[in-house]
């Protein structure tokens, strides 16, 4: 079974998803069982909605809601419980301020607020230690909810509680959602009508970055959000191929908006956020990322989307447990399979092999938008030009010839004047206009396209090939 | 009876003429030595004492003073070891001599006269007094006859010496016969190397034809040992920066990762250069006069090559000691000088590079004194992409944290970053893309090419420059941009966030890839190209993700 106790599921169950879910108890309608000892139902979501909708929230409640969720060691049913108890979460501060025994609520050993005269002492004897520490940590958060409150105005984040209109449907709906969705950016990319998360290897092929660069551009151009966790890579590219677009995409992050990881990647938080896209984490924004925030952040991105679609996943990606939460979560799962030698589609392979049946291959660009129910003929808007922005309007033959080569593989200098048979000055000047453009990028001396020409390349037509003479 | 003499000492590069006197006077026996001695020279005593006796002469049992004239300038060194012996001789009138003669040279105890450093630096210096005619250490016979001028004669011994101040025949075989080597340009003054950069305009065009190779030259200019271009397989790219960067004398930077032939790259530079012109030539001989641990027999032609390693101290980069001895950036003067893992060099060590680059010389205050070394270098440095260099090789190799690899090129201060022109990121290659590889061209043409080049803008910047020094008004009038090269030159600025600094950077390149191309304008395509060798940190804020 998927791990989610009391305090949440943690990475280390939920990166056992690919092999554990075969005892999932997904029933053939995609609904989950309730299981034994999860008699607290939806937990937070359920008892929040009992507290009266998410109409009006005010900010101190909005704040409260923040300052439970940094509470460690209470998890979505522990923040049910003291909502059933208390009505709001700013109640459940107050009361932890004034010496109730939240702790004891929010493990199950009270059902009732304790009257005036049934107020025990902090520390009592007869409180567990867990239990004690428990409602330290609440106290504590009570206390610091100034500093949480000027943390997320600091980094221009909004607090998204489970019981507010603006979180999105789609991720109130899996099992224990996050009780605080923290959001940078445009919140309606949250509830598009449709959003598609596109997933992967950090270590991609160049056909996989070109797949998965596609993939999103023709996903946004069908007006579906790109839904990815910002990892380099097939994340990266996914996302970046959506901005290039202007079309929306949400990117969920493994860690708070304080400490962006990995770090090269903050110019792209800009671009996704500039177009209209959200980067979201359940984590409040001084949370350091550590090894357990990231599969536990995948539930998330499965979460937040009608389906997922795992581009490329070697043995052991992280993609996999996106992959194995979506099927939890009874949302589509699709993967892109690849050659059989290849170590960057181990995963996606055994995806298809292992779920037959749930896991559906993607056989083609058109056959997964359809397969989307996105629409399979006729783009809603036409592709970005490859030439944009200020300096020459065109691009010149030979950085066509070198576009088209690029979007085939990275290549070194020595490659591409080999391929276009022109000597290295040419090819030096040809390639820095492709990359003033944002067309292609040097990493360490090798030449690749970017997100962008990738997404470009399949509707302009710029596979001239091989100059002749 | 007093004797005098003139001799020379050495102070930073240059040679400072010292008059020695040396009285012989009745009184208890003893030997004195005034006028700001160092040790070296207070050991003269002993020295002088030993040759004397031992060459056959008497030492005089009187009260012996020698004065060093100007008394306020402190002498260094042993080169006077001969004129205090001499003036000990003929102070107790032990030959007579004919006038006109001055001693530069050290001497043992058993009395020969040995070589000393700097010696060509003494008797340019000398030469400027007006002097005539000097004795010098036989062994440095030959470096002492590439100042013309000034006669010289080789002494093996005191005893020698003394025949030749008293006209008496030396009983050794002749000379021989030193041709062609004379400096042209070295009638520049006491300044000397100092001058070369502030004074190039003076130099004669004629000058500079005559630093064509000749015979002798070209034979310096091929090291065995130095690999030749067409052994460095691949790299397109940084060949190509390579041959700009030094046909434009710009600073280069290679980054790549272990085993992407940085090092074989910079090691090809010896025989690119183009062999130095007389100005220039004297400038590096005299350096390595100074610096070598043994004399030069001829006029250096060939750019000197430094590649100190990166544990090197300050003093040893800049120059320095209680002698003021020149540091690798003097002796890479008029050359290049190669830093290999440049993050790896101490901060301040780097630092102190940023005024050479930009002046062409550095200033040592000491207590009391200034010197003024030349610094005229090319910087070429490699470096590897992160600490633990695996970044850039087959994935997975680098196992440094997230934003390492960026910081470590951060290491290298902004200042100095601006003052390197042209960067450039190597790729590794594998070995079956290496043999694949078509046969790149030799050193020989790129050297062509590079000779070309430098001669284009020899004739054409003000000051005889290369590209590198061009700034602000020359250089803009030397790019000679049309209105649509300029547009895109704005262009391409822009969207690097390039500073002001940055764009003359691009124009500059620009410049040199025209000068290469041999065309008068830089135009849109030598601009595109030059943009290719900015900063990998300005670069990165072009690149959305990977």
């Amino acid at each position: 079974m998927i791990g989610i106790g009391p305090g949440g599921p943690t990475g280390d169950d939920a990166s056992r998803v690919p092999t554990m879910a075969r005892d999932r108890r997904v029933t053939g309608d995609g609904r989950r069982t309730p299981a034994p000892g999860d008699d607290d139902g939806r937990g937070a979501r359920a008892a929040g909605a009992a507290a009266g909708g998410g109409h009006g929230l005010t900010d101190e409640e909005r704040s409260a809601w923040a300052a439970l969720s940094t509470v460690t060691g209470l998890g979505p049913i522990g923040l049910g419980r003291l909502l059933a108890v208390y009505g709001t979460a700013a109640a459940v501060l107050e009361a932890a301020l004034a010496g109730d025994h939240v702790a004891d609520v929010a493990a199950g050993v009270r059902s009732q607020p304790a009257g005036r005269a049934g107020r025990r002492r902090l520390g009592d004897a007869s409180s567990p230690v867990h239990a004690r520490a428990l409602g330290d940590a609440i106290i504590e958060a009570a206390r610091d909810g100034e500093r949480l409150a000027t943390a997320i105005a600091e980094h221009g984040v909004t607090a998204i509680p489970l019981v507010d209109d603006a979180y999105p449907a789609r991720l109130r709906a899996i099992d224990l959602p996050p009780p605080v969705l923290f959001v940078l950016g445009d919140q309606q990319a949250l509830s598009t009508c449709h959003a598609i998360a596109v997933v992967g290897t950090r270590r991609p092929t160049d056909a996989g970055r070109r797949t998965a660069a596609r993939l999103a551009a023709q996903l946004v151009r069908q007006g579906a959000s790109v839904v990815s966790g910002l990892a380099v890579g097939i994340d990266g590219v996914a996302h970046a191929a959506a901005a290039a677009e202007r079309g929306r995409t949400v990117a969920v992050l493994g860690s708070g908006h304080g400490h962006l990881y990995p770090r090269m990647h903050r110019r792209l938080v800009d671009e996704i956020v500039a177009t209209g896209g959200a980067v979201v984490s359940e984590l409040p924004p001084a949370t350091r990322p550590t090894r357990g925030t990231f599969p536990r952040r995948n539930r998330l991105i499965s979460g937040l989307s009608d389906a997922t679609v795992v581009v490329e996943a070697g043995e052991g990606s992280g993609a996999l447990i996106t992959a194995g939460w979506a099927l939890e979560q009874g949302r589509d799962c699709f993967a892109v399979p690849g050659p059989l030698d290849a170590p960057a589609s181990r995963g996606c392979l055994a995806l298809l092999r292992e779920y037959a049946g749930e896991v559906r291959v993607v056989a083609g660009l058109a056959e997964l938008m359809e397969d989307l129910g996105l629409g399979s003929s006729g783009t809603d808007r036409a592709p970005e030009p490859l030439a944009g922005g200020p300096g020459p309007d065109q691009l010149g033959v030979l950085e066509a010839t070198l576009a088209a080569a690029l979007v085939e593989r990275a290549q070194t200098v020595d490659e591409l004047v080999e391929w276009s048979r022109m000597p290295v000055a040419a090819v030096l000047g040809a390639i820095t206009l492709l990359e003033a453009r944002g067309l292609a990028v040097g990493v360490f001396g090798r030449y690749q396209a970017t997100p962008r020409l990738l997404a470009g390349s399949a509707a302009t037509n710029l596979r001239e090939g091989r100059p002749t003479g | 009876m007093l004797a005098s003499f003139l001799s020379a000492t050495l102070l930073g590069l240059s040679g400072r003429v010292v008059r020695v006197e040396v009285d012989v006077a009745p009184g208890l026996p003893g030997f004195t030595i005034v006028g700001l001695p160092d040790t070296a020279l207070q050991e003269a005593r002993e020295r002088v004492r030993g040759a004397i006796r031992n060459t056959g002469f008497a030492y005089p049992p009187r009260r012996i003073t020698v004065n060093l004239a100007p008394a306020d300038l402190r002498k260094t060194g042993a080169s006077l070891d001969l004129a205090i012996a001499a003036g000990v001789i003929v102070g107790s009138e032990q030959v007579t001599i004919g006038g006109g003669w001055a001693l530069i040279g050290e001497l043992s105890l058993g009395g020969e006269v040995r070589w000393s450093p700097g010696l060509l630096s003494l008797v340019v210096a000398l030469r400027d007094r007006g002097v005539g005619r000097v004795v010098v250490p036989e062994d440095g016979r030959l470096e002492a006859s590439l100042v013309s001028g000034i006669e010289t004669a080789g002494a093996r011994s005191l005893s020698d010496a003394i025949s030749i101040l008293a006209n008496r025949r030396l009983r050794r075989r002749r000379l021989p016969a030193i041709d062609g080597h004379e400096v042209a340009g070295a009638g520049a003054g006491p300044a000397g190397p100092q001058g070369a950069g502030e004074e190039s305009r003076a130099a004669t065009p004629r000058g500079e034809a005559r630093a064509r190779p000749p015979g002798p030259e070209t034979a310096v200019m091929t090291d065995e040992e130095a690999p030749d271009l067409a052994d460095v397989r691949g790299q397109g790219e940084a060949r190509r920066a390579l041959e700009i960067a030094l046909a434009g004398g710009h600073g280069l930077l290679l980054a790549g990762p272990p085993g992407s032939g940085k090092t074989m790259l910079a090691r090809t530079v010896p025989a690119l250069l183009p062999p130095l012109a007389d100005r220039a030539a004297l400038a590096v001989t005299m350096v390595q006069s100074v610096a070598g641990s043994e004399q030069v027999a001829e006029l250096v032609r060939r750019p000197p090559f430094r590649a100190p390693h990166h544990t090197a101290s300050y003093a040893a980069m800049v120059g320095g000691g209680p002698r003021l001895a020149p540091g690798e950036a003097t002796r890479a003067s008029e050359g290049v000088l190669f830093l290999d893992e440049l993050p790896e060099f101490a901060r301040d060590v780097l630092e102190a590079l940023r005024e050479p680059m930009e002046e062409g010389r550095i200033v040592i205050a000491r207590a009391g004194r200034a010197e003024t070394f030349p610094a005229r270098f090319q910087l070429i440095a490699a470096m590897n992409l992160c600490p633990c260099g695996g970044a850039g090789a087959e994935p997975g190799t680098c196992r440094c944290p997230d934003g390492v690899p960026d910081r470590y090129l951060a290491r290298i201060s902004g200042p100095l970053r601006d003052r390197i022109d042209c960067w450039c990121l190597m790729p590794r290659i594998a070995p079956a893309e290496l043999l694949a590889a078509p046969e790149p061209e030799p050193s020989a043409v790129v050297a062509e090419r590079v000779a070309r080049a430098r001669r284009i803008q020899h004739e054409r910047n003000d000051g005889r420059q290369l590209n590198t020094r061009l700034r602000g008004r020359s250089l803009r009038r030397a790019c000679r941009l049309g209105r649509q090269a300029e547009q895109r030159a704005i262009w391409l600025a822009e969207l690097e966030g390039m500073s002001a600094r940055g764009t003359e950077r691009l124009l500059r390149v620009a410049r040199t890839i025209a000068d290469l191309a041999g065309s008068d304008a830089v135009g849109e395509a030598e601009l595109d190209e030059a943009a290719r060798y900015r900063s990998p940190l300005s670069r990165r804020r072009l690149a959305l993700a990977g």
